[in-house]
């Protein structure tokens, strides 16, 4: 330890001298720099443009664009936080949120700055009564089909109005093992699958309150059987195959006509020429129960140790608003701009797919991502347990049942 | 004594050959392939000349970067080694200083120790001194090494006493006789250790990928898991970018191969 | 020349060496001993949790999985090894032609990054795509999801560890064959002898200190694997639960959730494998190795 100390102390130092420069330096000239980072390349050229108009309305702020890939973003930023230098705003999922605010590396954020913000989605950032990010994506799954496989099995392309039912029936017409052609993709997804179809058919993950896990519910086992079942009848591919090929890469292999998958794979699939005229998209079918469609939005995080906490909070407030908004649609990347109305450009930059249907259709029934302090803990268990049944090793009923046996186990130790 | 044929070995030699070799050719292959090409069944033996993946790769991660990052670490690392490690093992092999031998095993201990032990403490002085995301955070480790000091110590060993001496005679210090006499006669100890060096710094994953997060300053090793990571398994994308990183390597190992050779023959006859 | 002054020389040219050995080798390993009795917090700063994390991993299924995992991993990489022999064998057939081309045939996968050669035959073992399973056709056997299953992954990874190093181990046992005195093969030949039993009764023998020094650096390199684990498997894939190695544990413990007491504990418990490995291979050495 002798040698760390030391080591800290000349790193707390730096940093406090360091800060009594720019801080000076603010005073004196009104100049501020703050970092900020994100994970995903494919929202560099928005960022950077949401970035300029932040600049020009802010000509004393400079804001400096760092992209870390998803697979070290989290550990980098835990790192970074460590050492007291987390960038001043920085891209937050729902999942990990509580943890930074308890631990006290984020701040809150101006509630009334989220207002006209979806509920489903800006609840998730709530910790303790308090908001700690203003979201400014929403992701919302869907219904991706292959129109090539539907009009050769002739089949109707599905609508809003699509059941469980008509899934199912479309899948085993769409099913055929002399071409080694499945009617449907059933990979393992919470967000977009489900997690989606418990709550459609009237169960849920987790009880309102966080305290109890919803997997022991009836109706909860109907919406995961609901896809262990199609592996079964083997209109879907078998467990295994989602783990040695990549679902998204399946999808554009053109042998399944089917694919619960995210809106925002639209960007993807239109940068292949060979599948961009063959595929559509539609909302998620209904459950027996009700409609629900689990949204997960992305937010903005201000450092609760930044050294520009007003233009840190300034900039995460403008990614929020309306004109940044926006820029973010139009830019036509893979993220869908979070406030209602400004989606235009983004169907534009994929006009053929149905994507302004898919959200008219998908919003109004949102509901959010189910998340407790310890989530990734019990999702866990979730995986391993589920995964069994998956691949048919187990019953999916007393998987289930077991995932909620030791869920309760891990929420009553919160 | 009677000839043996040769044409049996020839067969098997050949068939082993294919196999080593055939990965690579399918590598070639598939990336030059459209990724629905890439997924037929049975598979497409033939490329699709789809050379947009190369753009495709270099536009997705700073490729360009991480391959002069690679080729400026594993430079550094290699001269590095080669100097450091021929200074100790001239002083072990040729002077005479107290402690000697205990020293030398102290240097041969590190040699037993996986290398994973090393890495969270080396993590954190890096934290400590701001070095995380810079190229000398993967240098610097790199630059020292026990196998190399005493690799090259055999070499200084297997040199007649006498050079030295009449050196001596003359009034060299140690570090001239290092230089201008024993160094030059140890050359092929050099190229095949450099070789050695060249061929694990371009290759290392595991550092790497802890301690430089941020792609501009990540090595072609680390850069290929992150393009898998954004890419899953789009795979002629993935193949484009593991050719352009493997090539290099390669190719300086066709045209150097009998130092290589020689400096693994060495780890297998001294070891 | 002075010895005095020869010893300050001494010093000084392996100063450089010294202090960078101590630096990132010997303090880390204290470090990581200290370590490994803390826990880490989530933002940083440690507590100390005594044997806690050993405990805790003597308990761990995913430790167990992983040390089973990393065992069967080696165990396969070590039988893989007399394909080396045979290779080398083979290119020392007396008058053997192209002998250059072959050994640099044999050594591009070694010097090909693992990072690299984990992708190619990720596509290669694919279930559906993958040219193995197209091949496995032809003889009537539908091939299994090789990386996609749990049953299968770690023996489509320990092949792609084989064929990666036999061209390393193959250039070991060619200069261990090349240093075997030809009067052995000589005197065989007058007696009689095959080459099957020339092979069995003179070659092998003689070659087993090298077989020797092959089978502890396979081993100690095949309880280290991570590369190919990290590129061949998808980190979400429940495969990982039959592939995932102790290094894979440990940089996943370490590096991902940042528990870094816990990852400091796994070290030293691999390098207590390793070591009680090495030392029963010594001490079994003396029943089959022969030194001339």
């Amino acid at each position: 330890m002798r040698f760390r100390l030391p080591l800290a102390l000349l790193a707390g130092s730096a940093v406090l001298i360091a800060g009594c420069g720019s801080s000076g330096e603010t005073a004196a000239s009104g100049k501020a720099t703050i970092s900020y980072a994100i994970w995903d390349k494919n929202d560099q050229a928005s960022a950077e443009k949401i970035i300029a108009a932040f600049q020009q309305a802010n000509p004393n702020v400079t804001v400096k664009l760092e992209i870390t890939p998803w697979d070290q973003y989290w550990t980098k930023l835990q790192t970074a936080a460590s050492g007291g230098s987390a960038p001043d705003v920085f891209w937050m999922n729902s999942l990990n949120v509580r943890m930074y605010a308890k631990g006290g590396i984020i701040a809150p954020v101006d509630e009334s700055k989220a207002q006209g913000l979806p509920a489903a989605v800006v609840d998730g950032y709530r910790y303790d009564g308090k908001l700690y990010g203003l979201p400014h994506t929403v992701s919302i799954p869907a219904l991706w089909y292959d129109k090539k496989l539907f009009d050769a099995a002739g089949v109707a392309y599905p609508t809003a109005d699509w059941t469980w039912d008509d899934v199912k029936a479309a899948a085993k017409k769409l099913t055929d093992p002399s071409k080694e052609q499945f009617g449907i993709l059933a990979h393992m997804w919470d967000q977009g699958a489900f997690y989606p179809t418990m709550i459609q058919a009237g169960g849920n993950v987790l009880s309102a309150d966080g305290k109890k896990s919803g997997f022991d519910d009836p109706a909860s086992i109907q919406g995961l059987e609901f896809w262990t079942s199609m592996i079964e009848e083997k209109v879907a591919p078998i467990a295994e195959v989602y783990a040695d090929t990549d679902v998204i890469t399946l999808f554009q292999s053109g042998k399944y006509g089917m694919f619960y998958g995210g809106a925002w794979l639209a960007a993807t699939f239109w940068a292949n020429p060979e599948v961009r005229d063959r595929i559509d998209v539609a909302p998620l079918p209904k459950g027996p129960a009700k409609e629900a469609v689990i949204l997960l939005g992305l937010a903005n995080a201000v450092s609760a140790k930044s050294e520009h906490p007003k233009e840190s909070a300034a900039f995460a407030e403008f990614v929020a608003s309306e004109p940044a908004q926006k820029i973010l649609a139009d830019a036509g990347g893979g993220a869908l701009s979070l406030r209602d109305g400004t989606q235009e450009g983004w169907y534009k930059a994929f006009p053929s797919f149905h994507l302004k249907e898919t959200y008219d259709a998908s919003m109004p029934h949102g509901v959010p991502y189910p998340v407790s302090l310890n989530t990734a803990q019990w999702q866990d268990v979730q995986n391993k347990l589920l995964a069994e049944a998956w691949a048919g090793k187990r019953p999916v009923a007393e998987a289930a049942k077991e995932i909620a046996t030791q869920m309760n186990e891990i929420l009553a130790k919160e | 004594m009677s000839k043996p044929r040769t044409w049996p070995a020839h067969v098997f030699l050949a068939a082993g050959a294919l196999v080593m070799l055939a990965p690579f050719a399918w590598q070639l292959i598939v990336a030059l392939q459209t990724l629905t090409d890439s997924l037929r069944v049975p598979p497409k033996f033939t490329p699709s000349w789809q050379w947009s993946n190369f753009v495709d790769v270099f536009r997705s991660v700073p490729l360009a970067r991480q391959f002069v990052n690679t080729a400026v670490v594993t430079a550094a690392v290699t001269a590095g080694q080669l100097l450091l490690c021929s200074l100790a093992a001239f002083a072990f092999a040729r002077l005479r200083f107290p402690l000697r031998g205990i020293l030398f095993m102290a240097f041969l201990a590190v040699l037993m120790v996986p290398g994973e032990l090393f890495l969270i403490p080396r993590y954190e002085i890096m934290q400590g001194l701001g070095w995380l995301n810079t190229l000398q955070a993967l240098i610097a480790p790199g630059v020292f090494g026990a196998f190399g000091t005493f690799m090259l110590r055999q070499f200084f060993l297997s040199l007649p006493k006498e050079l030295d001496e009449a050196a001596a005679i003359d009034g060299a210090n140690p570090l001239q006789i290092y230089w201008h006499i024993l160094l030059p006669l140890v050359r092929p100890g050099l190229l095949a250790l450099g070789m050695l060096t060249v061929m694990w710094s371009w290759s290392s994953l595991l550092w790497p990928l802890v301690v430089n997060t941020d792609p501009e300053m990540m090595t072609l090793s680390a850069g290929l898991a992150s393009l898998r990571g954004q890419f899953l398994t789009n795979y002629p994308i993935l193949f484009a970018g593991s050719v352009v990183a493997s090539l290099p390597v390669i190719v300086l190992f066709v045209v150097m191969q009998r130092q290589l050779i020689a400096g693994i023959a060495f780890t297998g006859s001294k070891g | 020349m002075h010895t005095r002054r020869e010893w300050a020389w001494g010093y000084l040219l392996i100063a450089p060496m010294a202090l960078g050995l101590a630096v990132f080798y010997l303090w880390p390993i204290v470090q990581t001993l200290f370590l490994s009795f803390t826990e880490s917090g989530v933002f940083g700063g440690y507590t100390w949790v005594g044997t806690a994390n050993f405990t805790d991993l003597s308990v761990d299924e995913e430790m167990y999985g992983a040390l089973g995992n990393t065992l069967l991993y080696a165990v396969l990489v070590l039988a893989g090894v007399p394909l080396s022999i045979v290779v080398a064998a083979l290119l020392n057939v007396p008058g053997l032609r192209g002998l250059s081309l072959y050994r640099t045939l044999y050594f591009l996968p070694v010097v090909t990054m693992p990072a690299a050669v984990g992708l190619t035959w990720s596509y290669l073992f694919n279930g559906d795509f993958g040219v193995i399973n197209h091949l496995l056709g032809y003889l009537g056997i539908d091939g299994p999801y090789w990386l996609g299953d749990p049953d299968f992954a770690i023996y489509a990874i320990a092949v792609v560890g084989i064929w990666s190093s036999i061209g390393y181990n193959a250039v070991l046992f060619l200069a261990g064959l090349q240093g075997i005195p030809r009067h052995y093969y000589e005197a065989a030949e007058i007696d009689g002898a095959g080459r099957l039993r020339q092979f069995l009764r003179i070659t092998l023998p003689l070659l087993t200190p090298t077989t020797f020094f092959v089978l502890v650096i396979t081993m100690i390199n095949a309880l280290q694997v991570f590369d190919l684990v990290y590129l061949m498997v998808d980190p979400k894939s429940p495969s990982l639960e039959g592939s995932r190695t102790i290094v894979y544990l440990f940089y996943e413990k370490g590096f991902v959730q940042n528990q870094r007491g816990l990852a400091a504990a796994i070290a030293v418990v691999l390098l207590g494998i390793i070591l009680a490995l090495t030392a029963i291979q010594f001490r079994l050495q003396k029943k089959w190795v022969h030194y001339e």
